[in-house]
C-alpha cells in the first residue's frame, strides 16, 4: 500500500531554495546591455500639468530616452481600463475612468508617473528625472470617502461632478424596508473599513526584453496572473497575438496587489520595443506606497432590524467605497464582489445593499486578501455586537439564536449565496472550547490586578470563493522516469503550490511528491490559466488536477492491461496502481508511466507518451467557514492594545497540507490584526500621503502576533469532487471584527460603545477619555 | 569624500580641525550612514573613531564609569557593573533600534544626532552624565543636557568631538529608570519618553530626584516640579501622581502624525509615573 500524501505536514519543496537565498526574483536577473528606468512622479494629488520640458534631461549623457504620454499615444498604447463593470442602478450611467500609462494633462493622485526616463544606470535615470521641468497648477482635492459624493466636494473628474463611478444595488429594497418597518429594535452604525497600504517583501518589478528575431518579446515580472499580464499587455500595447511571453519566478508576496496590470508593466514593455534593449524597473518600497493598489476604504451606514427576541429581520447598508482616482483593473469589483458574504452564518430574511463607488484624489484601491468579504463580514458582526449590547442579550446567545443549523442546508441568503455544507453551531461550540472560555474570568481578574482591562470577541463567519463563471485548465504529462509534470495556470506567491499540488498528484498515483513537478509562471509552457487570487487555486486547479488524474487513469489502463497480460476491464485502480481484480498481481503507476514512454513495452501501435488535460468549472461557490475568538488586553493609561490569545476553528473541507494551511491562517491574522489595531493610512486634505513609509505606517511585526490555536475540522466541500474549500484569505475576514469586539468588551466598563479601526493607542485613549463612564450597578 | 580611521583622539580632532568643508564623526553609523544614503548628509571628511582604544572601552574611575564614544549599546548591556549601577541608562540604550542596530549604535552618537526623541539622552541626563568633549586645545566635561541645543543641533565646535561619557557614581539607595512610548512594541521612534532618577535616605524618604522627559519638545525637558514632587516624600502614590501631573504640564509637544499634543502630554506623564515606580523599586533594592 502506498503512503498517503494528502494530509501530510510535508515541509515545503520551495523552502530550500527560498531559505538558502537561491530564490529567483525579478531583481536577481541581469541581461546584457540593459537599461534602467526611473519615473518622475507627481508631487501633487490633483493638478493640471501646464508645461513639461524634458529637453535638458534628455541631453544628459547616458540618457537613452525620456518619454511622456504623447510618445505612448503616438504608438497606440491604450489606457488601462476596468476589467469589471457592475450593473448600474436605473437611470444612471457608469463613469469608470481608465488610467493612462503616464499622466495626460492632469495628475489625479500623488505619485502618478508624469514622465519616464530610461538611462544607462539607475542612479543616472533618477538624476535625470530631477532635470525634467514641470509646471503644475494645483487643484483642490477630494480625499474623504464619506463625503466624496456630497455637494461641495472638489470634482475629481469633470465627467462625474458627483464623484461617483457607479451606484450598484444588491438584494430586495422593498422587502428590507418592510422588515425594518415591523422591527422591534433597529441598530444603526457608521462602520469604517479602514484603508490599508499593501506590502509585499518583494516590491513590484518589471524587466522587459526587446523583440527577438521572430519579433517576440519576453517580460519578467512578479505577480499572480501571468496570463493576464500576457493577454492584457498584448491588447493594450496593440501587439500581435502570440508575440509576448510572460515569465514569473518566485514571488515575494502579493496579497491581491500584484493581481494587476500596472502602468509600469506597459511602459517598460513599450520602452524595450522602442529602444531595442532590455529595460529594467525594480520598484522600491517607497515607490510602492504611492503606486501599488491600496485596499478596503469603505464607509458604511449599516443597520440591522430585529424582533423582540433578537431574531434578525433585515439588514441594510449604504456603503461608500473609495476607488481612488482611477477605475482600472479589478478596483471596480472589490466593493461589490464581497457583499454577498454580509449575511454571515445567520438566517437573514431580507437584505439590501447600496454601493456608492466614489472617485477621489487618492491612490487607487483594488482587491486585497478577501476582496470585499472582510468588509462585509465586519459590517454584520459589528451590528450584531451592537444589537446584543443595546438589547441586553448575550452576544453569543444572540448569534446562536440566528444561526443557520446543519438541518437548514442548503440555505440561500438574500444576497444570493447558497450555503451547502458546514455545521456552524458545532464550529462555534468547538471554538469556545479551545479558547477556554471558562477560564476567561480568571484571566480578566489577573489583567485587572495589573491595572489593565481584558476583553473577548467571538466571530463566526462563512465566505464564498471559486464560483460560477470561472474555468481553470490543467495538464498532466507523465515523464519517462515515471513521474508527472503538472502544467498549472495558477501562480504561487507564497501559497506553496509546488508542495500542495504535488501532494495531490502523488497521493493518487503512489508517487513521492518529489516525483511531481509543478510548472507555473511561464506562458510559453502553460498556455492558459486564471492565476492565483481569491483563495481559489486549490479549489479550481486542485480540482482540475483531480479530474485530469481520472482521465490519466483511464488512459493508462490499457497499458497496464498489456503489461499485466490482463483485460483492461479486469483491472481495478487502487493504492496508486492497477491490480487484477481478485488477485495480488499489481503494477504501480510509476511503472505504467515508464512503460508509456517505452515503445517496447507499449501495446502494439500505441504512440509513446501519456498526458491528460482537464478543466474545472465550478457550478457554485465553495464556502469555507469557521469561528474565531480573540482575547485582548488594554492598558487604559496609554491606550495600548495587545492580542494575548487567539483561537480559531476552520472548516476548509479536505486539508492537503495542515502546515501550509496554518501558515495561511497566521498570515491572514497578521493582516486582520494590522487592520484592526495598527495600520493607519492617512492623507491630508490636499491628498498628500502622510503615512508614506514604514516609519509612519505600522505594519504588524512578529512581536505583535499572539500564539494561535488552530483546529482544522469540518466537512468536505460538496461543490467540487476534491472536497476542498480554500483557505488563503480566511483569517483576514473574521479577525478584524473579532479583535474589535474583544476591545469593546474590554472597554465596556468605561462606557465605550464604539470605536473605529485601526484602534491605535492614541485612538483608544481618546475614546476612553470621551466616553461617559458606565453607571455603577 | 575622505574617509579616515585615526588611532588617537588627538589625530581625530586634528582631522576635524583640518577638514576642508564638512567633517563628520562616524561611530556606529546608524544615523550618519542612513542620512548619507538618503542624500541628507554629504560630508567631505568622515572620521571613524572605532580604531581609537580610549573610545572603545568601558572603564571604572573614581567618580563613576567612563563609556567610550564608540562603545555599542549591546556592549553596555553585557557589562554587568554598568547594567547594575545605571540600569535606566542601559535599558534606554538597549531600546535603540533592533538587535543589529544595537551592535553598532552608541550613547555618544545618539546624543550628537540631536534628535528630540533620542532614547538614551533623557536617561543620561537624569543621572547627571557628563560628556568629555575634546578639541585641539583643551578638553572639557559637559553635562549631557548642554550638548543638544535643538533638533539636530549640538553645542560642539567644528573641531570638537566627544571622547567618552561619564556615568557618575551613584549614592547609596539610588535607582533610575527609562520608559518610552511607541506605536508598536519594538524598533520605533519614541512618541514620548521619560527618565527618573532618585535617591532615598535610610528611612525611605526621597532626598534627591531628577525627572527628564523626551520627545515632547524640541529638546529634552528637565521637569524640576516633577523632582520637587518626589523629594521629601516616600515616593508614594500621591507623590507619583503629582510628578505625573508636573510632567504633563511641562511637556511642549507638537501635533504630528505620530501623536497629538494632548495624547503626548498625557502619556509622558504616565511614563514618568511608571518610571518613578521602577526607579523606587531599584533604589530600595540597592541598599
Amino acid at each position: 500500500m502506498s503512503a498517503r500524501q494528502i494530509g501530510r505536514r510535508l515541509p515545503r519543496k520551495e523552502d530550500r531554495r527560498l531559505l538558502t537565498g537561491a530564490g529567483r526574483f525579478v531583481d536577481d536577473l541581469r541581461f546584457e546591455g540593459e537599461l534602467h528606468v526611473a519615473f518622475l512622479r507627481s508631487p501633487h494629488a490633483h493638478a493640471r500639468i501646464d508645461t513639461l520640458d524634458t529637453a535638458q534631461a534628455a541631453a544628459m549623457p547616458g540618457v537613452a530616452g525620456i518619454f511622456t504620454i504623447a510618445d505612448l499615444t503616438t504608438d497606440g498604447v491604450l489606457d488601462i481600463p476596468p476589467f469589471f463593470l457592475p450593473k448600474e442602478v436605473e437611470g444612471r450611467e457608469i463613469f469608470a475612468p481608465a488610467q493612462p500609462v503616464l499622466a495626460r494633462d492632469h495628475v489625479r493622485q500623488i505619485g502618478e508617473a508624469v514622465a519616464m526616463v530610461v538611462a544607462e544606470c539607475a542612479s543616472l535615470a533618477r538624476d535625470a528625472t530631477e532635470r525634467i521641468v514641470v509646471t503644475y497648477t494645483p487643484l483642490p482635492a477630494t480625499v474623504e470617502t464619506a463625503t466624496a459624493d456630497a455637494p461641495g466636494s472638489a470634482i475629481v473628474w469633470p465627467e462625474a461632478p458627483d464623484n461617483l463611478c457607479y451606484i450598484h444595488e444588491i438584494g430586495d429594497a422593498a422587502a428590507t424596508a418592510a422588515a425594518f418597518a415591523k422591527a422591534a429594535h433597529i441598530v444603526e452604525r457608521r462602520i469604517v473599513n479602514n484603508r490599508l497600504i499593501i506590502h509585499s517583501i518583494e516590491p513590484r518589478a518589471v524587466i522587459a526584453l526587446p523583440p527577438d528575431s521572430d519579433g517576440r518579446q519576453t517580460i519578467h515580472t512578479n505577480g499572480q496572473t501571468p496570463h493576464r499580464v500576457r493577454d492584457k499587455s498584448v491588447e493594450l500595447l496593440g501587439l500581435p497575438a502570440g508575440s509576448l511571453r510572460c515569465v514569473i519566478g518566485d514571488v515575494g508576496g502579493a496579497f491581491g496587489m500584484k493581481n494587476m496590470i500596472y502602468p509600469e508593466t506597459l511602459s517598460v514593455l513599450w520602452a524595450a520595443r522602442r529602444l531595442g534593449r532590455p529595460v529594467r524597473w525594480p520598484g522600491s518600497n517607497g515607490e510602492g506606497f504611492v503606486t501599488d493598489s491600496q485596499a478596503r476604504d469603505h464607509v458604511s451606514d449599516a443597520a440591522l432590524a430585529l424582533d423582540t427576541e433578537g431574531r434578525i429581520l433585515g439588514f441594510r447598508t449604504v456603503n461608500r467605497a473609495n476607488l481612488g482616482a482611477y477605475a482600472t483593473n479589478m478596483g471596480t469589483l472589490s466593493p461589490v464582489a464581497g457583499i454577498p458574504a454580509s449575511c454571515g452564518p445567520y438566517r437573514i430574511p431580507a437584505a439590501h445593499v447600496q454601493v456608492r463607488a466614489v472617485l477621489t484624489n487618492t491612490v487607487r484601491t483594488d482587491v486585497f486578501r478577501g476582496a470585499g468579504r472582510p468588509e462585509a463580514i465586519n459590517l454584520i458582526e459589528r451590528l450584531i455586537e451592537a444589537a446584543a449590547e443595546e438589547m441586553g442579550i448575550d452576544r453569543v446567545e444572540l448569534r446562536r439564536r440566528n444561526m443557520i443549523g446543519p438541518a437548514d442546508l442548503p440555505h440561500e441568503t438574500p444576497t444570493g449565496l447558497v450555503y451547502d455544507s458546514g455545521d456552524f453551531p458545532a464550529t462555534l461550540d468547538r471554538a469556545r472550547e479551545i479558547a477556554d472560555l471558562d477560564g476567561f474570568g480568571a484571566r480578566r481578574a489577573e489583567s485587572e490586578a495589573r491595572g489593565c482591562l481584558r476583553g473577548l470577541g467571538l466571530v463566526p463567519y462563512v465566505e464564498a470563493n471559486g464560483g460560477p463563471g470561472m474555468t481553470e485548465p490543467t495538464d498532466l504529462i507523465t515523464t519517462p522516469d515515471g513521474g508527472v509534470t503538472v502544467l498549472s495556470g495558477m501562480m504561487s506567491n507564497g501559497q506553496g503550490h509546488e508542495t500542495a499540488f504535488a501532494q495531490i498528484v502523488a497521493d493518487r498515483f503512489g508517487l513521492d511528491p518529489d516525483e511531481v513537478e509543478i510548472v507555473q509562471g511561464d506562458t510559453d509552457r502553460v498556455k492558459h490559466g486564471m492565476g492565483t487570487a481569491g483563495s481559489r487555486s486549490l479549489v479550481l486547479d486542485g480540482t482540475a488536477m483531480h479530474l485530469a488524474m481520472e482521465t490519466l487513469v483511464e488512459l493508462a489502463r490499457p497499458i497496464a492491461g498489456h503489461l499485466l497480460e490482463a483485460a483492461p476491464a479486469d483491472l481495478a485502480f487502487e493504492d496508486g496502481g492497477f491490480v487484477i481484480a481478485g488477485t495480488d498481481r499489481r503494477i504501480a503507476m510509476r511503472e505504467v508511466f515508464r512503460a508509456a514512454h517505452d515503445p517496447a513495452r507499449l501495446p502494439p501501435g500505441d504512440a509513446p507518451g501519456l498526458e491528460a488535460h482537464a478543466e474545472f468549472t465550478p457550478g457554485k461557490h465553495a464556502h469555507p467557514n469557521g469561528c474565531h475568538i480573540a482575547e485582548v488586553e488594554v492598558d487604559p493609561d496609554t491606550g495600548r492594545v495587545r492580542v494575548l490569545r487567539y483561537s480559531c476553528v476552520q472548516d476548509i473541507g479536505l486539508v492537503i497540507n495542515p502546515m501550509i494551511v496554518e501558515g495561511q491562517i497566521h498570515g491572514g491574522l497578521a493582516h486582520g490584526l494590522g487592520q484592526a489595531l495598527l495600520e493607519d493610512t492617512r492623507y491630508d486634505a490636499e491628498g498628500q500621503l502622510l503615512s508614506g513609509s514604514l516609519m509612519d505606517y505600522c505594519l504588524p511585526r512578529a512581536d505583535d502576533m499572539p500564539d494561535i490555536s488552530i483546529i482544522l475540522e469540518g466537512t468536505p466541500c460538496p461543490s467540487n469532487p476534491l472536497g476542498v474549500k480554500g483557505v488563503g484569505e480566511s483569517a483576514a475576514m473574521p479577525s478584524p471584527p473579532a479583535i474589535t469586539a474583544a476591545l469593546l468588551d474590554a472597554l465596556a466598563p468605561l462606557g465605550v460603545h464604539d470605536i473605529d479601526m485601526p484602534a491605535t493607542p492614541q485612538a483608544v485613549w481618546r475614546t476612553i477619555r470621551n466616553a461617559a463612564p458606565a453607571p455603577q450597578p | 569624500m575622505r574617509f579616515e580611521s585615526p588611532q588617537t583622539t588627538k589625530d581625530a580632532v586634528a582631522l576635524l580641525a583640518g577638514a576642508k568643508g564638512k567633517g563628520r564623526v562616524l561611530a556606529g553609523g546608524t544615523d550618519l550612514l542612513v542620512q548619507m544614503k538618503s542624500g541628507m548628509a554629504a560630508p567631505d571628511v568622515i572620521v571613524d573613531i572605532k580604531r581609537i582604544p580610549a573610545m572603545k572601552s568601558i572603564k571604572a574611575e573614581k567618580d563613576g564609569m567612563r563609556v567610550g564614544a564608540a562603545v555599542a549599546s549591546a556592549e553596555m548591556a553585557e557589562h554587568a557593573a554598568l547594567a547594575k549601577g545605571w540600569p535606566g541608562v542601559v535599558e534606554a540604550a538597549d531600546l535603540i533600534g533592533s538587535t543589529q542596530i544595537q551592535g553598532r549604535a552608541t550613547l555618544a552618537g545618539n546624543l550628537c544626532n540631536g534628535s528630540p526623541a533620542a532614547d538614551s539622552v533623557p536617561a543620561m541626563a537624569a543621572i547627571g552624565a557628563k560628556a568629555r568633549v575634546v578639541g585641539p586645545k583643551k578638553r572639557r566635561d559637559v553635562l549631557v543636557e548642554k550638548i543638544v541645543t535643538g533638533p539636530g543641533k549640538i553645542s560642539l565646535a567644528k573641531d570638537e568631538l566627544i571622547e567618552s561619557i561619564l556615568l557618575p557614581k551613584r549614592p547609596p539607595r539610588s535607582g533610575d529608570a527609562y520608559l518610552r512610548f511607541i506605536p508598536r512594541t519594538e524598533m520605533d521612534i519614541a512618541v514620548a519618553g521619560a527618565a527618573v532618577s532618585l535617591t532615598l535616605d535610610t528611612k525611605g524618604v526621597c532626598t534627591d530626584a531628577r525627572v527628564i522627559i523626551g520627545a515632547v519638545g524640541p529638546r529634552i525637558i528637565d521637569v524640576k516640579d516633577g523632582a520637587k514632587a518626589l523629594i521629601g516624600t516616600k515616593v508614594d502614590k500621591a507623590a507619583l501622581k503629582a510628578m505625573e501631573a508636573a510632567c504633563s504640564a511641562a511637556a511642549t509637544p507638537i501635533d504630528d502624525k505620530r501623536g497629538t499634543k494632548e495624547f503626548r502630554k498625557h502619556v509622558v506623564g504616565v511614563l514618568a509615573r511608571r518610571a518613578g515606580q521602577i526607579a523606587l523599586k531599584r533604589a530600595k533594592g540597592s541598599k
